[in-house]
């Protein structure tokens, strides 16, 4: 089912390079966001999104640079507040796709507090959270995802933090939509992006991306092996079952990726859109009215 | 019943919460308006959700009022706790109203005139414990001359909803309360004056106002966080806006509000949010955004005390620092102030009207003060207002977003717009929008952000000058203590002062040279305001070549017009 009006009215026929801006990249070679790049590029072609129509937006990070390099409307805001300002573009216009990218610093540490909402009040956006286990534009601090054990800039002797496991944390706060894929593994992160933007309400995917540069424990290999790949028989309508695949995972020091879960719940600009019809918005709006209601 | 009619009468009512002591001010202020009186009413609820100290107090006038006014004129007390609150404050010709038999036994000052009327007992009596308020408002109606017409349509319209049999028990009650107050021999001289006509006016308080005026503007966009005083900003229009098919989304937190309102401004959107001190704190990173990437957008700081938590549902003028300069990285805005209802509803339109003209943050400061008073104001006919609505590319020209141009305003383009796909930065950028860190595009582009504000001046009404000619001392004030510096100076003319006001609504960018002209035409200057550093004071010592004395308080309350007649006396003694 097509969440996005847009996708019928303004289906356009655009090849993945269509989308991409010739602004240069500014990540490092070796950099798992080019992955995630080049599938988002690709869900679009598949989709065939209008450019005009869809607005990516970003916080503050390396991966937050990705909007320059994407043939959209676009805003690239502050540390943390992707996920709010996004809201509002997708309230105030419904016909848009709206999709966000941004790293586990910006999404879960300074942002951490917006994710919860975003997913319990079900915002009809696609949040890409490009995962590296690691702050990479400050070179190199800890992250709310890194390994405990990791050494960086602002843990030279390890750390001393448990980090948090993104799906979970998503599944929990009641997102419809939740995948997860290692972000050379294109072909998956495609069909996931894709996927969820196709998805009606708020989709989660956190693609595991490896940073060449500062992060020397989660390289591409080491994510590549880590992963595994949920069964065919995996039930994405079970909330539990995604829990208990996410579970057993961790147990097993494994990362579950594919779809995790998928559930249908009304958005909440659809909540908004009945609740306008149904106290007779728009039909007898009369301003003197509602003055009217002041006269003493 | 013959008493002296005075033109303008303070009336508090005291009680316990729950008692009434709310709608009874509510009738006798609507009663009054709907007459053809001016009226300014000023309230406190208790803090405590239920029970607790709660206080209405209503100014009725013939003339014009610009404030709550000096203290009462009449008491009524409901309870004891009522009584010892004001007790202080019954001065000899003041009048008491008091719940006798009741929960308290008054000493009565000497010069205070008593009229303990049974409201408890009376209510009781009549099988219906929760009109003890009707009788009160009774009882006032006849000994003060408040228009009973207006008040019996007011009780009537109040309760038609909850049935005949609740508006006759009220109304009986009312009555009573009325027949118990003729009995008894009127010895005070206060009776209200007699309107000259009806008007055409609503009343509100000034959050609702700022809402009103905001659905006026063409709002489509709010989010807010709950906080004292500013929430009923929040409340009105979740009440109003969807009826337009318009957004309303109770955020998270202020920064979130304040993120989607740049969103919704991006897509096109006229969007706001309200707030207090500490929401504006949290919001100042995101204000240096919406200037950086040139998003329109209205931010609305209804003031309380601080600093931290401070006195949240105190009255206070504290934020003009934070309002003006909050933020990091030498941003600018645009800072408008309101002095009454009226302004609540004007200015607010015209904070829409800026953004949408200078894509920029715009700040209206309101406070405490005007955040719960009422006031009557002309009926606001929607027609009348000028809205503007931003620039838009006209998709011919080939689209720079950031276009550097003679008066610095650059067309948007919404989303959606064949060709005018562009980025909305923090990031300093080119005329594209990409990022651009070299010296000459970053001082090309804050001289272009801030060219804009060059014309601010001259599409508002910055200022207003109350007086003519040489004055021996010009008072400058701002937002609430405006309505009160104009009733001292008329005070203070009839005692044959020269004394001129002065009072600026845009705070900035600060209209200097109005400062100036008014400043050459005073040998003195008096600049009062609400808040321990002086904050105004600071600005206008800090952009003119005024040196204006500064006059601060900051004890939870506004000023009283006694308070600066008082001043200007000994200043010019």
């Amino acid at each position: 089912m097509n969440a996005h009006p847009q996708f019928h009215l303004h289906k356009v026929e655009l090849k993945p390079k269509d989308y991409k801006t010739d602004t240069p990249s500014f990540w490092c070679a070796g950099c798992g966001h080019y992955g995630v790049l080049t599938g988002l590029l690709r869900s679009l072609s598949e989709i065939g999104v209008d450019p005009n129509y869809l607005v990516s937006v970003s916080g503050i990070g390396c991966s937050s640079r990705l909007p320059y390099f994407v043939n959209s409307y676009k805003m690239h805001t502050l540390h943390g507040r992707a996920g709010p300002v996004a809201t509002g573009v997708q309230l105030a216009r419904t016909d848009l796709s709206v999709v966000v990218t941004g790293g586990d610093g910006d999404g879960f540490s300074i942002g951490g507090g917006h994710m919860p909402h975003l997913a319990r009040k079900n915002v009809n956006m696609t949040y890409i959270m490009m995962d590296n286990h690691v702050y990479g534009l400050t070179k190199g601090q800890c992250s709310p995802t890194s390994r405990t054990e990791m050494k960086t800039t602002t843990t030279p002797y390890g750390g001393v933090e448990e980090p948090l496991d993104p799906v979970m944390y998503m599944l929990t706060y009641g997102a419809t939509y939740v995948g997860q894929a290692f972000a050379g593994n294109v072909k998956l992160a495609t069909q996931l992006i894709k996927d969820g933007m196709e998805h009606k309400g708020f989709a989660f995917i956190n693609l595991l991306s490896q940073c060449p540069s500062f992060n020397n424990i989660d390289t591409a290999q080491a994510f590549k092996d880590a992963c595994d790949q949920v069964s065919d028989g995996h039930d994405v309508s079970d909330l539990s079952a995604a829990m208990n695949a996410v579970n057993a995972a961790k147990q097993a020091c494994r990362i579950p990726t594919g779809l995790l879960y998928k559930t249908e719940r009304p958005t909440l600009d659809e909540r908004m859109a009945e609740l306008v019809k149904r106290v007779g918005g728009y039909k007898d709006y009369d301003l003197r009215k509602i003055i009217d209601l002041a006269r003493p | 019943m013959q008493g002296i009619t005075k033109n303008d009468l303070i009336i508090r009512i005291g009680g316990e919460g729950g008692e009434g002591v709310i709608s009874v001010g509510d009738f006798i202020t609507q009663a009054c308006a709907h007459a053809g009186l001016d009226v300014y009413t000023f309230k406190t609820f208790p803090a405590e959700i239920k029970g607790g100290y709660a206080m209405y107090q209503v100014r009725a006038s013939t003339e014009r009022l610009y404030n709550q006014g000096d203290t009462f004129d009449v008491l009524c007390a409901f309870n004891g706790e009522a009584y010892n609150m004001n007790r202080a404050s019954l001065k000899p010709g003041t009048a008491i109203v008091y719940d006798s038999p009741g929960d308290f036994d008054p000493e009565i000052p000497p010069g205070v005139y008593a009229y303990p009327i049974p409201m408890s007992h009376t209510a009781k009596e009549m099988h219906n414990p929760r009109a003890k308020n009707m009788v009160a408002m009774g009882a006032l109606s006849i000994l003060f001359n408040i228009p009973v017409e207006s008040l019996r349509e007011v009780i009537a319209a109040k309760f038609t909803r909850k049935g005949e049999d609740v508006v006759k028990g009220n109304l009986d009650a009312f009555e009573r309360g009325r027949e118990l107050a003729a009995a008894l021999k009127k010895t005070d001289p206060w009776t209200i004056g007699t309107p000259k006509s009806k008007k055409d006016v609503i009343v509100m308080s000034g959050n609702n106002a700022v809402g009103l005026g905001a659905l006026i503007a063409g709002l489509d966009f709010f989010s807010a966080y709950p906080i004292t005083p500013a929430t009923e900003v929040a409340i009105y229009v979740a009440k109003h806006l969807p009826k337009r098919g318009g957004t309303l989304i109770q955020a998270e937190d202020e920064i979130a509000s304040i993120s989607q309102v740049l969103g919704a401004s991006y897509a096109g959107k006229k969007a706001m949010t309200a707030t207090s001190g500490p929401g504006l704190a949290l919001m100042s990173e995101m204000l240096g955004m919406a200037f950086m990437a040139e998003l329109p957008c209205v931010v609305v700081d209804v003031q309380r005390g601080g600093p931290s938590t401070g006195l949240p549902t105190k009255h206070e003028q504290s934020d003009l620092f934070l309002a003006i300069h909050g933020g990091h990285g030498d941003a600018g805005r645009i800072v408008l102030s309101v002095e009454s209802i009226h302004d609540c509803i004007n200015l607010t339109v015209v904070a829409f009207n800026l953004a949408e003209k200078y894509q920029c943050p715009v700040l209206l400061l309101s406070d405490g003060s005007l955040a719960f008073s009422t006031q009557n104001v002309p009926y606001p006919n929607p027609d009348d207002y000028h809205v503007v609505e931003r620039r838009r590319w006209d998709g011919e020209s080939e689209y720079h977003r950031y276009q550097l141009t003679e008066d610095g305003i650059s067309p948007m383009a919404d989303p959606g717009t064949p060709g005018g796909a562009h980025i909305a930065t923090g990031l300093e950028h080119n005329e594209a929008g990409l990022p651009s860190y070299t010296s000459a595009n970053h001082e090309a582009m804050q001289a272009k952000r801030f060219r804009k504000l060059k014309g601010v001046v001259n599409d508002v009404d910055p200022v207003e000058v109350d007086g003519e000619g040489t004055a021996d001392l010009g008072v400058i004030a701002w937002g609430s203590t405006i309505g009160v510096v104009r009733e001292a100076l008329q005070r203070l003319r009839a005692e044959g002062y020269k004394v001129s006001g002065f009072y600026p609504k845009l705070l900035n960018p600060l209209p200097a040279q109005q400062f100036e002209d008014f400043g050459a035409s005073c040998k003195r200057l008096l600049l009062p305001e609400v808040n321990f550093q002086g904050q105004l004071a600071h600005f206008v010592r800090a952009e003119t070549s005024l040196r204006p004395e500064s006059y601060t308080i900051c004890g939870g309350m506004p000023f009283t017009p006694e308070m600066i007649v008082n001043k200007v006396r000994e200043i010019l003694a």
